[in-house]
């Protein structure tokens, strides 16, 4: 009698989740803090630019270069400092840009699902009529067009002030570093998020995620200056994303071929170990 | 199987805690909790602290995946269907936590978008039915306000089954009573409701049947009803001259035999006839037999030693028989 009842008052289709709902909710949430961040790095990207101009024309920084130690010059990518792409090279995407993006999308990474469950507020959303695989594509989906939402900032700014202060850029130099550098931080976010997912640990992800960001950007520094440790180079997403120069010589494809497989090797292997695992333990 | 909202077979659970090269040491939740729960009715799941009550839940909403036993619901097993089987349930968790800068009206539309739209229709009836705020943001809620979004999300979809984890924590008397109308409603609806609590009196109202379980262990299933018979009475008996405890202590249906000088309390499940017949032979100034509360048949189960769980609950069945 009772299945009776059921079927009389409870439609009998079960209505799940429309595509993208979960996408939707965590960007709707998220709408003051990704404008905000957008402000930082419009910010910090026009200064950059808008100080082209000046320190070209005192030749100042020609001869600030000549006295650093060699070393340090290379690191820095500063014996190109005098042109605009090696300019915009060492300054907006060698330093401050990556840094800006790699907070941004590794925080958001290791919050979004290992910082949600942490918190308790991943279980109603988990026992709501949505897969597993949905849940974890849509929050990473979500981090990765917050992250490009960033990077489009970081070209549109540069972009702007190139042409307004008639700067020489091709415009493809500009996009090939922003390709590359929206490449770097979607592969740190990416692992920060599949860590977290695979493990339930927000701490451990933002670990995991800002110490290969930081390894990796030391090893692109020592596999330039030591010879016998060239390899290093091979082995960094850091060089992978600067080593070609993008901003000088353009689009470096096998660099930023690497990273996009970083990306996806990582997000598949934190979805294969999300489905698995108990949640909220 | 069309009548067993859920069946739970020799249900296990560990948890393993610890980093990876650590993790011999698991903790046994669940040691084989079984359970049949029918269609359309209102089950209690009780059980003190620490039982194993939210574990077992949160298997069957698949946030656990069992470390052996079968878990069978409406329509399949949890890990198997998934989503089309939580779609026709409605959760409200033992402890609930929601982000804090939505607001209340905000946070129950977009679970309601991970519905299909199922239920956004009725937030505002539900809303004002427990006084609920819904332009308040969640961070700047009370427990007892947080709980009545809680119960809003479980219901609002009219689902075939609710599963509640402690439902009324929180509420105040009022809303406790507002929310068993709920429950009833559901139930007129056809619906089954699976509810946890430390506390007979909280379930005791709209349950049918309870489950009592202890140490990861089920201890007892029954009807209310029947439990309220296996309760018994305080009997306490006043002897011109003390009596010999052991006496009395074999009888059968006497428990908790305790003298005290000339007095002697004990308890009586069943027929009186043994015990009477066992005081008569004495002189008996005085006799009072009182009607035990249910929460003392609670406490009992509760009290059981671990080990021995499983021989002591038969024993309590077989006296109240
Ligand atoms: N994440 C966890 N890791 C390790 N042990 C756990 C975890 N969660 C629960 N336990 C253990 O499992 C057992 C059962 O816990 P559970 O939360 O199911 O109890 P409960 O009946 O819901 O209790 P309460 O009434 O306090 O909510 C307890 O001994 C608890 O310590
Ligand atoms: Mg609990």
């Amino acid at each position: 009698m009772a299945a009776d009842t059921v079927a009389s008052r409870r439609s009998g289709t079960a209505a799940t989740a429309a595509p993208l709902a979960v996408f939707r909710g965590v960007l709707r949430s998220r709408r003051r803090s990704l404008l905000l961040w957008s402000l930082a790095v419009a910010a910090v990207t026009a200064v950059y630019v808008s100080f082209y101009p000046a320190m070209g024309e005192e030749a100042d920084l020609a001869s600030f270069v000549a006295n650093l130690p060699e070393g340090m010059v290379e690191v820095m990518g500063y014996d190109q400092i005098g042109t605009p792409g090696g300019y915009l090279n060492s300054t907006v995407f060698g330093i401050l840009g990556p840094a800006l993006l790699l907070v941004f999308a590794i925080g958001w990474g290791s919050r979004t699902i290992a910082g949600s469950e942490e918190d308790g507020i991943l279980e109603l959303e988990a026992t709501h009529p949505v897969s597993r695989a949905h849940v974890y594509l849509d929050r990473l989906l979500a981090m990765w067009v917050g992250v490009a939402l960033l990077a489009a900032v970081v070209f549109a700014v540069a972009m702007l002030l190139l042409v307004a202060l008639d700067v020489d850029l091709a415009a493809s130099r500009l996009a090939a570093g922003t390709v590359g550098l929206l490449l770097l931080a979607l592969a740190m976010g990416t692992i920060a998020l599949a860590t977290g997912a695979a493990t339930g640990r927000r701490g451990l992800a933002l670990a995991t995620a800002a110490g290969l960001a930081v390894v990796s950007f030391v090893a692109d520094a020592m596999g330039g200056l030591v010879d016998g440790l060239a390899w290093l180079t091979t082995v960094s997403p850091w060089s992978w994303y600067l080593g070609g120069d993008p901003l000088i010589d353009g689009f470096d494809v096998p660099g930023l071929a690497l990273l996009a497989t970083l990306t996806v090797l990582a997000a598949l292997a934190g979805l294969a170990r999300y489905r698995q695992r108990d949640l909220g333990v | 199987m069309n009548d067993v909202a859920i069946r739970v077979d020799g249900l296990v659970k560990d948890y393993v805690t610890g980093p990876p090269w650590r993790r011999s040491q698991a903790v046994r939740a669940l040691q084989g909790v079984d359970l049949a729960v029918d269609r359309g009715e209102v089950f209690g799941f009780l059980g003190p602290n620490g039982a194993g009550k939210s574990t077992t839940i949160r298997v069957l909403l698949d946030l656990l995946r069992p470390t052996a036993g079968h878990v069978e619901m409406i329509g399949g097993r949890p890990a198997e269907v998934g989503p089309a089987l939580r779609a026709r349930i409605g959760y409200l968790p033992g402890e609930l936590n929601m982000a804090g800068q939505r607001t209340a009206g905000e946070e129950l539309r977009y679970l309601a978008t991970l519905r299909g739209g199922r239920g956004t229709d009725r937030i505002a009836e539900l809303a004002e039915r427990f006084t609920l705020d819904l332009d308040r943001p969640i961070r700047g809620l009370s427990k007892g306000n947080k709980q009545k979004v809680g119960v809003i999300q479980a219901f609002m979809h009219r689902p075939e089954l609710l599963i509640l984890d402690e439902p009324t924590s929180g509420l105040d008397p009022l809303l406790q009573r507002e929310f068993l109308d709920l429950v009833r409603e559901a139930q007129a609806d056809g619906a089954t409701v699976f509810m946890s609590s430390h506390v007979l009196s909280e379930v005791e109202d709209v349950a049918g049947r309870v489950a009592i379980i202890r140490a990861g262990r089920i201890v007892d299933t029954d009807d209310v009803r029947t439990l309220r018979h296996h309760a018994g009475q305080l009997v306490e008996l006043r002897f011109a001259a003390p009596v010999d405890v052991e006496e009395f202590r074999v009888l059968p249906g006497v428990e908790d035999v305790v003298a005290d000088g000339d007095a002697l309390t004990c308890l009586l499940r069943g027929e009186p006839d043994a015990l009477l017949k066992t005081a008569a032979r004495h002189h008996v100034l005085q006799w009072s037999a009182q009607d035990r509360e249910l929460e003392d048949l609670f406490i009992d189960f509760y009290r059981l030693p671990v080990d021995d769980t499983l021989i002591a609950s038969e024993e309590v069945a077989a006296h109240g028989r």
